[in-house]
């Protein structure tokens, strides 16, 4: 589990993405989160995309996790984005009032993308790439950052 | 919420089969959501129920763990005249909750949490019933509707 843990997060040009497990351990997502403030740490991105289009139960402490991540990445200068709830959590998310309001939104990758600031230019290219590399991006992420980074790959 | 333990739901239900989980441990707390979701989908909820049930599933196996330290989910696959539903039990022997009231309300949490499990657990199902008292320790009852 740790393996495919650590792998949850690559990063996308400057920005990582993080993508957490569908059905984690309370210890996994922990240690998800530790990872991100790492990475954060050691490379600067300008934002960070939580991508959670695999998570189908989001309870309060999920919920407490994620927002709490997008308000470190935050204190240490970064921006974050929630990307990919289902439609299913994000109705019951409602119901049990843990909205995540003080946290940005995006309906997918590439709008989070837009809205981090990757120029539409660059953000084409995500774009073309992310119809082929949308299943592998979690964790193949240093050949998607390689054909994305300015240069790489072209 | 009654004081004797029976289930406050006035329906008379049939059970067609039953199983349970001890949840002591983080590991037992995905195990449960599995299991509760895998009944769920076999009863044939759907997807957005199946996600309502399997979140309240999350809190109550959580709240065990966290301050019963062990206990035991109940899940039974209930029949009541045509309606079919799942029924999930959450019994342990901990301290016992000493503000139920204020637990329903959200207004009391003693780890720091949101305070909010067990009130947006109840808004999830369609009947809810919670027993507790420092001798016997906690039971909850849910239970949700096709
Ligand atoms: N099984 C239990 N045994 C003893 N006390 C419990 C039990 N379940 C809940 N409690 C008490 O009830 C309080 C409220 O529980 P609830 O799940 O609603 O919120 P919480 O666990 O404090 O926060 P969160 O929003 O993260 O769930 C807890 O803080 C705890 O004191
Ligand atoms: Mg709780």
């Amino acid at each position: 589990m740790t393996a495919s843990e650590s792998a949850a997060v690559t990063q996308v040009y400057d920005v990582l993405i993080a993508a957490f497990p569908g059905r984690p351990t309370d210890q996994a997502v922990d240690n998800l989160q530790q990872e991100v403030l790492n990475q954060m740490n050691e490379t600067d991105p300008r934002g960070v995309i939580l991508d959670i289009s695999e998570v189908t139960t989001l309870d309060s402490f999920f919920a407490r996790v994620i927002s709490e991540t997008a308000g470190m990445v935050e204190l240490m200068g970064g921006r974050a984005i929630v990307v990919g709830m289902r439609p299913s959590v994000a109705i019951t998310a409602a119901e049990l009032g843990f909205g995540l309001d003080s946290v940005d939104t995006a309906r997918s990758t590439d709008h989070a993308l837009l809205m981090l600031g990757v120029t539409v230019e660059d953000a084409d290219d995500v774009a073309a790439e992310s119809e082929s590399e949308a299943a592998t991006t979690h964790d193949d992420g240093d050949r998607s950052g390689s054909a994305l980074s300015p240069g790489g790959g072209r | 919420m009654s004081e004797d333990g029976k289930t406050s739901d006035a329906v008379d239900a049939q059970v067609l089969r039953s199983g349970t989980i001890r949840v002591r441990s983080e590991d037992d707390i995905l195990r449960a959501r599995q299991e509760a979701r895998a009944v769920a989908e076999e009863i044939g909820f759907s997807t957005t129920d199946v996600t309502r049930i399997v979140t309240g599933v999350s809190e109550l196996a959580r709240n065990m763990h966290l301050y019963a330290e062990d206990g035991i989910m109940t899940w039974r696959e209930i029949e009541a005249g045509r309606d079919s539903g799942i029924e999930l039990v959450f019994d342990d022997e901990g301290p016992g909750i000493d503000d139920i009231q204020g637990v329903l309300r959200a207004e009391h949490s003693t780890s720091g949490g949101m305070g909010r499990g067990i009130q947006g657990t109840k808004k999830l199902m369609d009947a809810f019933d919670l027993t507790s008292n420092a001798e016997d320790g906690t039971t909850i009852t849910v239970r949700k509707w096709q």
